[in-house]
């Protein structure tokens, strides 16, 4: 509904862009267009938005998302005096009075499902993990391992829209819109952020992501997370239709612009600027985008560390190879999406098949990045939105167990610019059920990932529906100072 | 008794004529100006707020005398023509005084009050005293001149006291701006001439864990107020040699006994405890720094060691503190304009000029050249990183980037680099990241950049020099 106030307020805002573009005449297009871009570079913003704050440590994220929620105490958070609690029950006061989802609630009792899997400590700090994950394993030392994460909510959707954009109800801007937003683009080819979905297996449980993960809520659409798809077309009817060649694109996109110019000088929408970006980055990823994904030109050590899945589109350690050439590329935000984690029935037969899927793309891109001093100043962060029950769901046998979701700790890390490597954080009573020291919640995350990039969190804000809005508000955040290098 | 008495009548006798009496009411006021600082000791210890409080106005007052002994002399040449203006300058000349003793007395109360020390301070305040008494001795000299019977002696003092005046007054911006506030934007080649040099005398324990971990802890939570332009205490922290001094308060460190050192008992003080340090709500050291200091004395405070038990891998390998660059606000129109015109963007690392410029050129890499990077020379006081990476830059640019002197992260990964020009950047004495990946380097030709002493970060993956092992990174690690 168009109040008299929005209104006023549009006008205002186009009056403030039509002054400004005055001032900017004659600028071209490339980097800080009539627009007013917030995207190049502090130096071409107004003094309200001047980012990083700070020096940073790392110029990019890159985020790999465990979709569903993996079982810490079955990778990284080692229990070894569960082996001897088989099937007793769960002490009542550890769970205290938590409220349990509905898929366990009702159970009679919660029976102690110790890891099916052995432990070993690897590199030199020592670090405990799980045979599931040789490939980690080598990397240990590289590693800023959190034990403590945790988060409010214990169902999939509000656990991943808080995990994602700071706040369990949609309508919020994901992290990595937040970023593009703050902290602009680095080249002018590509999307400043952009999600790659890994292709499913109908072996695992598979719960949906969704646009509103990469959604840039109030923020100006531009800021969204462009998904790049998994098949031979990575962006559909990116490429020009038969017959029209790249010159007359050209020139329909200029008569465009100027249709939409008239648009926004009549109504003063800022999403038809937005639009006009979005028209202009289209066109130069008709070839961005074909260089990108061509991957003839890897050396053969590139298929010698990522393994055979990366040759196929759309598997995990395919992306994880697209998302260390957009590093290089200056994408500045790449966020990578793994579903299936969701192991409610059936650990042994599945857990086995997501880290196999996920181990070695991981273990490859890290060290991919370090092999090729990217590392330095990109931060690798790996988590999903909740752990898992040390009790069993359903049946618990010698050979079997299910695992409920549990939000109150699981393990996360991050890696590279700006966090100290080879620790691991944080520690958990003996049921991997409670946080003992050194809590980290989904906020402080996010506070701390902001931090690495440069990013005062508390001050980094947008004014929406009348507040200050942050990605970690509302309740007070803390950057976790025992995580930075 | 004689000569008493013969002495005594020569200084009546004197005295009785009145400019006589004057020179020994000058001699009276430079005694006293003179002793002054020995009875009113500036001994680096803060006194009573007031007195700091009436201090704090010394940078204002300040710019009455100058104002006014800038104006005596055009007014003396002026009044040449104009008589008017010559009896308008002995006034002027009679209000400077006045003007410099209060602004003088507010300096003392300053420097007292809130208990800076330091060489600069005391040089400032001597020339200042200098200052004044040299303005006494115009006072006497000046009659004379303008009644047309000395001729030489009054300007050549005026001249005096005006240099004086100068160097004064340069000691003073050195200390409110800082030592370098002149230099900083100075012109390399006359910077050159002039000599300035930051170089401190820790430059031989480069590497060690002093250089590493301890200094950079000094550097960045104490230095402020215990460094080169401010003593409090009389303490510097800037150096190892002076660390190791002390201050009024004695010995700060005592190798072997972290507990036993007054540096480290004052940083666990309560927060709340009038001696804690950092003083007035400054940042406190975190407790890993905190562990760093006892763990870095425990093992007898060396500067050179170059491994400390209990010191962690990621500490000692801690980035070494960088001098900030330049601020560039000043040459934002030019910096539009080479974005305009290149392509290639010049990046604010921040939003704090002082962490300099990123020069990318990621969306014309294909067609950035030698002579493109040529073009950036003017901006390299600014540049802090260079992303060349993909770009057409060949060996010949190693000329253009080792005047880049500022640079601490360089970029070439992917380009046709053979590396025969690398021993070029040598100069380069900020680097402290090199990356060379995927270019023609040999391992012979890495050889001269490695004896860089803040390089740590050498990057040749799929090179010539990739030995093909796992270990495909440098981090050289000394």
């Amino acid at each position: 509904m168009e109040t008299r106030r929005r209104f006023l307020g549009r006008s205002g805002k186009v009056l403030g862009w039509a002054a400004l573009a005055g001032l900017l005449g004659g600028m071209s297009r490339r980097g800080f267009a009539d627009e007013a871009y917030v995207k190049t570079s502090p130096l071409e913003d107004g003094n309200d938005l001047r980012l990083p704050h700070f020096a940073p440590k790392a110029k990019r994220a890159i985020y790999l998302f465990m979709s569903g929620g993996p079982p810490q105490m079955d990778l990284f958070d080692y229990k070894p005096n569960l082996a001897s609690q088989f099937d007793k029950d769960m002490p009542a006061s550890v769970r205290g009075n938590q409220q349990l989802t509905g898929m366990t609630a009702g159970q009679a009792r919660f029976p102690i499902a110790p890891s099916h899997w052995p432990f070993e400590q690897h590199g030199q700090s020592g670090t405990w993990i799980s045979g599931l994950l040789p490939y980690t394993a080598r990397m240990v030392d590289d590693l800023t391992i959190i034990k403590t994460t945790n988060t409010d909510a214990i169902n999939h959707e509000p656990a991943i829209m808080l995990m994602n954009t700071g706040n369990m109800n949609a309508g919020k801007p994901c992290l990595g819109a937040w970023l593009a937003y703050g902290l602009g683009s680095m080249n002018d080819n590509l999307p400043t952020f952009v999600v790659l979905q890994t292709k499913t297996n109908t072996k695992e449980n598979n719960q949906p992501v969704s646009s509103r993960l990469w959604s840039s809520g109030f923020l100006s659409s531009e800021y969204a997370g462009v998904g790049l798809r998994s098949g031979a077309d990575p962006v559909l009817y990116l490429d020009n239709p038969a017959g029209v060649d790249r010159d007359t694109r050209r020139k329909m996109l200029d008569t465009v612009e100027q249709i939409n110019r008239q648009t926004m000088a009549e109504i003063g929408d800022p999403e038809t600027n937005a639009r006009i970006a979005q028209y202009e980055m289209a066109f130069r990823m008709q070839s961005s985008v074909p260089e990108l994904t061509d991957l003839s030109k890897e050396p053969q050590s590139t298929w010698d560390l990522y393994g055979p899945d990366a040759k196929q589109p759309g598997t995990y350690a395919y992306n994880c190879l697209l998302a260390r050439r957009m590093a290089e590329r200056g994408v500045r935000f790449t966020q990578v999406y793994k579903r299936g984690w969701d192991v409610h029935g059936d650990v042994v037969g599945v857990l086995p098949i997501l880290c196999q899927e996920t181990d070695r793309g991981t273990y490859a891109l890290v060290t991919d990045l370090k092999r090729r001093g990217l590392l330095d100043d990109t931060l690798v962060i790996w988590a999903g939105e909740f752990g898992r029950t040390v009790y069993s769901q359903g049946g618990l046998t010698q050979d079997n167990y299910g695992r409920d979701h549990h939000p109150r700790c699981f393990t996360t890390w991050m890696a590279g610019g700006g966090v100290r490597p080879g620790i691991t954080y944080g520690e958990t009573d003996d049921y991997s059920y409670n946080v003992v020291k050194d809590p980290v919640h989904v906020r402080d995350f996010n506070a701390t990932i902001l931090h690495c990039l440069g990013i005062d969190h508390n001050k980094f804000t947008y004014k929406f529906q009348g507040l200050d809005q942050k990605l970690t508000s509302p309740v007070p955040a803390y950057v976790v100072q025992g995580l930075l290098a | 008794m004689i000569a008493a008495k013969r002495v005594e009548i020569a200084v009546r006798s004197l005295w009785a004529q009145p400019r006589a009496r004057q020179w020994f009411l000058v001699l009276g006021a430079a005694i006293v100006l003179f002793v002054l600082p020995f009875l009113i000791h500036l001994d680096g210890r803060p006194h009573a707020e007031w007195l700091e409080f009436f201090g704090r106005f010394h940078p204002l007052l300040v710019h009455l005398p100058i104002g006014f002994l800038v104006l005596l002399p055009l007014l003396e040449l002026a009044g040449s023509t104009r008589p008017a203006l010559r009896e308008a300058a002995g006034f002027v000349l009679q209000i400077a005084v006045a003007a410099c003793v209060i602004t003088l007395a507010f300096g003392i109360l300053l420097a007292y009050g809130s208990g800076v020390s330091g060489t600069t301070v005391t040089r400032h305040m001597w020339a200042g005293i200098v200052l004044l008494v040299e303005l006494l001795v115009c006072l006497i000299v000046r009659p004379p001149w303008a009644a047309g019977q000395v001729r030489r002696v009054y300007p050549v003092v005026l001249a005096v006291t005006l240099l004086t005046l100068t160097f004064t007054a340069h000691l003073g911006g050195s200390l409110t701006h800082g030592s370098d506030y002149l230099t900083r934007y100075m012109p390399g080649p006359m910077k050159r001439i002039v000599g300035s040099s930051s170089l401190g005398s820790d430059a031989a324990y480069v590497g060690s864990v002093y250089m590493r971990s301890i200094h950079p802890i000094l550097d960045a939570k104490c230095v402020a107020c215990h460094g080169s332009s401010k003593e409090q205490s009389g303490l510097r922290l800037d150096l190892y040699e002076l660390l190791m001094k002390g201050g009024k308060d004695g010995i700060v460190v005592k190798p072997k006994n972290p507990d036993g050192s007054l540096l480290v008992q004052r940083v666990t003080l309560s927060p709340g405890d009038k001696h804690f340090m950092p003083a007035e709500g400054r940042t406190p050291l975190t407790p890993d720094e905190i562990s760093t200091l006892r763990a870095w004395i425990l093992a007898g405070a060396s500067p050179s060691a170059t491994t400390v038990q209990g010191i962690t891998l990621a500490a000692a390998n801690a980035d070494v503190p960088f001098e900030p660059v330049g601020d560039y606000s000043g040459l934002m129109k030019d910096i539009r304009q080479m974005q305009q015109s290149s392509g290639a963007k010049l990046v604010a690392v921040s939003a704090r000029a002082s962490d300099g410029l990123i020069l990318r050129t990621v969306d014309v890499a294909a067609t950035f050249d030698d002579a493109q990077l040529a073009r950036f020379q003017r901006f390299a006081p600014f540049i802090v990183e260079a992303e060349l990476g993909r770009t057409a830059v060949t060996d010949a640019s190693m000329d253009t980037i080792s005047k880049f002197t500022q640079l601490r992260i360089l970029h070439l990964e992917d380009t046709a680099i053979t590396g025969k020009t690398l021993a070029k950047l040598s100069s380069l004495s900020h680097l402290t990241y090199l990356n060379l990946s995927g270019t023609k380097v040999t391992s012979s030709a890495l050889e001269p950049i490695k004896k860089m002493p803040n390089l740590r970060h050498i990057y040749f993956f799929d090179t010539s020099a990739d030995s093909g092992q796992s270990a495909t990174t440098a981090d050289v690690t000394r």
